[in-house]
């Protein structure tokens, strides 16, 4: 069933292009030759496809398809490099040749030798495209690679050391429902900020809160950090730059609830030694 | 020609019902480059056949209907290099950049989303530059 629709669906499309005139790469040309010649012809294709699909758009919250499975979630709002060069190639080669990948499959039959060749060139261009994605995620994260090691201090709360963006899937993975930032903005680079990896966490379905520590602030910290954990509907991992701010705000306030050697004890098997605390946790627990 | 643009309406409404149809009944985005990448770089998997049957559909169905009003045009160029180049640069791409006139043009636009938008303004940007300046600058196309 979902074989038949999905050619029906290949149908309806090929067919659509041939009638629009997207075959066609003396239109497709004219049409992107705005200082010259201009053919306004294909605006018409693109209003026309935009809009049943616009509509079909609106039927999918909350609902399903009919077939089954899950509707695409919410697009990503992140501009990267890959997309932006992507684009910026696709846009040379189709204005070189006429042709985008749709009307190069739609027009196999009757586009001869040239079409041929640009469809083995099209997909040699999409057999490497894995190997240069990695190339440029490589160069990305350069300069600000991830430190990301986590260490469980308890059931619901854990800590690392800087994370980065591309870190998220295998902090969903190991079952973590929100990301606290325990770090200043002030202290890393652009691509490091709460604001790239909130945005990266809330896209992987993650809650991101932010409470930046500085040892100055250290105290006014604890009631923010708690309320994050409270507000959590699963384990939560904090981070900063190693990880020691995270597990003494978290000590602190865990003063009350349990004696200081088994806080103590807790912190010190994920890796801080945090002795130096125990007469503050002491006077804490007093207080 | 004064048909031209009711065609190319029409044409149009096909590609976005066929859109609307794969998103509602297959839950998918109908992104030619998707369709035809994943099935050449492997990362299908064992999801390979819906994707096929789509191709079977978008490349089988044009042909039949080109012999029935005998034949089309594509009118492509019969120099060698901007085959080649065009369809390297157009594969690699529209991979990279994760869509292309159908995906981000089509199913992005019509959702609203950044990606989709940004990706629509830079390649019909860059389009429109690549004509100015290898048409009208250089002679070449």
């Amino acid at each position: 069933m979902r074989l038949l629709f999905a050619a029906l669906a290949g149908s309806i499309f090929g067919t659509g292009l041939l009638l629009s005139g997207m075959t066609d790469t003396v239109k497709v040309q004219g049409w992107l030759d705005f200082f010259g010649n201009w053919d306004p012809a294909l605006a018409f294709v693109m209003g026309g496809a935009i809009l049943p699909m616009a509509v079909a758009w609106r039927f999918t919250p909350n609902r399903q398809p009919v077939l089954g499975g899950a509707f695409p979630g919410r697009p990503s709002t992140q501009l990267d490099t890959k997309l932006i060069g992507g684009s910026v190639l696709f846009g040379m080669g189709w204005a070189l040749t006429g042709l985008c990948p749709g009307p190069a499959l739609a027009s196999l039959s009757w586009g001869g030798t040239g079409g041929l060749l640009f469809l083995a060139a099209m997909l040699a261009g999409m057999w490497a495209a894995p190997m240069v994605r990695t190339r440029l995620d490589g160069v990305a994260a350069r300069g600000y690679s991830s430190k990301m090691d986590i260490r469980p201090i308890s059931p619901a709360y854990a800590v690392s050391p800087q994370i980065a963006p591309e870190d998220m899937p295998a902090i969903v993975a190991a079952g973590f429902k929100t990301v606290l930032c325990n770090r200043p903005d002030a202290e890393v680079p652009p691509g490091l900020q709460a604001a790239a990896i909130g945005a990266a966490a809330k896209a992987a379905g993650l809650r991101f809160v932010e409470n930046p520590i500085t040892h100055q602030t250290l105290a006014q910290t604890v009631a923010p950090q708690y309320a994050a954990m409270a507000g959590s509907d699963g384990p939560v991992l904090a981070y900063c730059a190693s990880g020691t701010r995270s597990s003494i705000v978290w000590s602190l306030g865990q003063a009350k609830l349990q004696p200081a050697d088994a806080i103590i004890a807790a912190t010190a098997k994920a890796g801080y030694e945090l002795s130096g605390l125990r007469a503050q946790l002491d006077e804490l627990a007093k207080g | 020609m004064q048909t031209d643009w009711i065609w190319a309406l029409i044409g149009g409404g096909l590609i976005g019902t066929a859109a609307a149809l794969y998103l509602l009944v297959n839950g998918r985005i109908m992104g030619a480059s998707g369709v035809v990448g994943e099935l050449v770089d492997g990362s299908a998997g064992r999801n390979w056949a819906e994707p096929a049957a789509f191709l079977a559909g978008l490349i089988g169905v044009p042909a039949a209907l080109a012999w029935i009003i005998g034949g089309a045009d594509t009118h492509l160029t019969d120099a060698l290099w901007p085959v080649l180049l065009g369809g390297v640069m157009v594969g690699l791409g529209t991979r990279l950049a994760n869509g292309c006139t159908s995906g981000h043009g089509v199913c992005g636009i019509s959702r609203l989303s950044l990606r989709g938008i940004v990706a629509t303004l830079v390649y019909i940007g860059i389009g429109a530059a690549c004509m100015l300046a290898l048409r009208h600058g250089l002679g070449l196309i």
